[in-house]
């Protein structure tokens, strides 16, 4: 098989729950202007979720995905109504915002130990079948990840743009007064962004901890990526931050065949990414440099 | 000599030391001119790994103190690029490219430290480093490295106070404000936060240079997020916008933890090598929000010109 495609294969199927994840952070980037550090958490504790389910139960990986996903919602909304909608009634700045949200991911991040215990944990799940795909092996799990990330990107797209609800949402985003008047609840809204953003993290979380192990740096060592994608992609909507997200995947697949270390295709992503803002940041801010 | 001084208080006196200082650094981005630089430990890691490599792979002709001073110069330098560099990258951008881009050097550092291998000794660690002097123990040298960078830290603070009270100071502090306005009113805002990266950067790097002394053991353990983490929960503790924040904040959160808590009350043994450094974290964590939520201002509050203006004003 050829690079092209195997990079392809490889990068589809590895790094679909980036693309899950990153929905999931531009949601709550773009519809409430917040970023959320501690939503590398939410992608942790859908992992650790996941397996607390599947050890404790004895459920099979595809059932725990529904307890994973809810639970880290329920996190995800509990995060907003007692840490973030305080501090937004305070008239908290952007800047104590973000610094905030830094605060409770080193929080829940480690807290976290406390509940789960410090060592690395892993799923209880027979090995997946391996199947052949255009001439190259890829597991069961990883082909159910692509093609729950492929619907769950689609339906959560056909909601934000097609649906009554999802027109109550840009609604709030752009003018929350008016959106009031109008006779959208932001509360109920806000909380429903907050849950789906969430249900998006914890599934993406439960895909890469059963891919590998379930520690407390997982969402955080892909958070950096997540927010790189939805900064440079979410200039082009939801649909921007899915294929953003799917050529990042790709990318890096490829890089990683490339390369002797995994790591200097990171690397390459990082450079890159911030070329991109640079570039971006000249042409659209006012030019009279002093 | 030195029989009344635990070692464990020396390195837990370091630690203060060190992380007051990053800071006092941050205060200037973070408090006067509202640059969240969330990348603090990219910056020191710079100085402290370009310190270890020069000092431990290059063959010098002449040797310590000069070969201290030399490797500790080249440092500052490379961490003042690296900060030039940066503050290049972010001057276009806002709040959330700043922190993308300053989260993404932190983490490009850490990189390059772990895949340059043959340089850094990645994982493994690069050893070889020691003090550039000797003058008996290791806790005599050890202690005087300590105030050595003391020293340093205290003309870190004088500076910090100085500018506070300079018309660079105000400048800053007009940029962090409101930068477009300043730019109409004909001030440099581009050149003034691009200066302030560079020499607060070199400043960082420097001391991580101090650092690699006093550890005398570099791996890429060491210049993981809690770094950040420790300067800006100090910091925030203290009081932003005040000169003394940072000082006050982690004498309360770092010394109050890593000397007082870890070094005198007695705790069982096997809470050393997992509960307490997770029970920092997660207490630092839940500094930073409850500070931020009830008093933004931190422990100090607001600036003395400010307070003064309230009172003027009636306000």
């Amino acid at each position: 098989m050829d690079f092209l495609a195997r990079a392809l294969l490889i990068g589809l199927t590895d790094h679909a729950p980036l693309v899950l994840a990153a929905i999931g952070f531009a949601l709550l980037y773009r519809l409430t202007g917040l970023i959320n550090v501690a939503y590398a958490e939410t992608i942790t504790l859908g992992a650790y979720f996941g397996m607390w389910a599947n050890t404790s139960f004895g459920l099979n990986f595809y059932t725990v995905l529904i307890p994973a996903a809810v639970m880290a919602g329920l996190v995800s909304v509990a995060t907003y109504l007692f840490v973030f909608r305080p501090a937004r009634r305070r008239y908290v700045g952007v800047l104590e915002l973000i610094i905030i949200s830094f605060g409770l991911s080193i929080f829940l991040r480690h807290g976290l130990q406390f509940v789960f215990g410090y060592p690395e944990r892993f799923f209880n799940v027979p090995p997946p079948e391996t199947i052949f795909v255009a001439g190259g092996g890829v597991t069961s799990f990883r082909l159910v990840a692509l093609l729950s990330v492929a619907a769950l990107s689609l339906a959560l797209y056909w909601i934000i743009q097609r649906t009554r609800l999802g027109l109550q949402i840009r609604a709030l985003a752009s003018d929350e007064d008016l959106a009031r008047v109008s006779g959208i609840r932001p509360l109920a809204v806000t909380v429903l962004i907050w849950f789906i953003a969430g249900v998006a993290g914890g599934l993406a979380g439960a895909f890469y901890g059963v891919g590998a192990s379930v520690s407390p740096l997982l969402g955080w060592r892909q958070f950096l990526a997540i927010f790189l994608v939805v900064l440079v992609g979410g200039a082009w909507g939801i649909g921007g931050v899915i294929a953003v997200g799917v050529a990042t995947g790709i990318a890096l697949a490829a890089m990683a065949l490339q390369f002797d270390q995994a790591l200097y295709g990171q690397l390459v992503l990082i450079v890159a990414f911030i070329a991109i803002l640079k570039w971006r940041g000249r042409r659209l801010t006012e030019q009279a440099k002093v | 000599m030195l029989d009344w001084l635990d070692a464990f208080l020396i390195t837990g006196l370091f630690e203060v030391v060190m992380i007051a200082g990053l800071g006092l650094l941050l205060h200037l981005q973070l408090g006067l001119a509202r640059i969240a630089n969330f990348g603090v430990v990219g910056f020191w890691g710079v100085g402290m790994y370009t310190f270890g490599v020069l000092y431990v792979k290059v063959d010098w002709p002449f040797g310590d103190p000069w070969q201290f001073l030399a490797c500790a110069a080249a440092a500052t330098l490379v961490a003042g690029l690296a900060g030039a560099l940066v503050g290049w990258l972010i001057s276009d951008l806002d709040i959330d490219g700043v922190l993308v881009v300053t989260l993404g050097f932190a983490t490009a550092v850490q990189i390059v430290a772990t895949t340059e291998a043959d340089w850094t000794g990645g994982a493994f660690g690069l050893g070889g480093l020691g003090f550039p002097y000797d003058i008996g123990t290791v806790k005599e040298n050890e202690f005087v490295w300590l105030m050595i960078t003391g020293l340093l830290v205290a003309a870190i603070l004088f500076y910090v106070w100085r500018v506070h009270r300079s018309p660079y100071g105000r400048l800053l502090i007009a940029t962090g404000g409101n930068e477009p306005l300043a730019r109409s009113l004909g001030k440099p805002t581009f050149r003034t936060k691009l200066w302030l990266f560079v020499v607060t950067s070199a400043a960082m790097g420097l001391l991580g240079a101090m650092e690699a002394v006093m550890v005398r053991y570099l791996d890429v353990g060491h210049i993981g997020i809690s770094i950040t983490l420790a300067a800006i929960v100090g910091l925030v503790l203290g009081g932003t916008a005040r000169v003394w924040g940072a000082v006050v904040g982690t004498v309360l959160t770092v010394g109050l933890f890593d000397i007082v808590i870890r070094t005198y009350l007695p705790l069982p043994r096997e809470w050393y090598s997992q509960a307490l450094p997770v029970m920092r974290e997660v207490l630092f964590g839940l500094a930073l929000i409850l500070v931020l939520l009830f008093r933004p201002l931190g422990l100090l509050g607001d600036m003395r010109r400010d307070q003064l203006m309230r009172k003027l004003h009636g306000r």
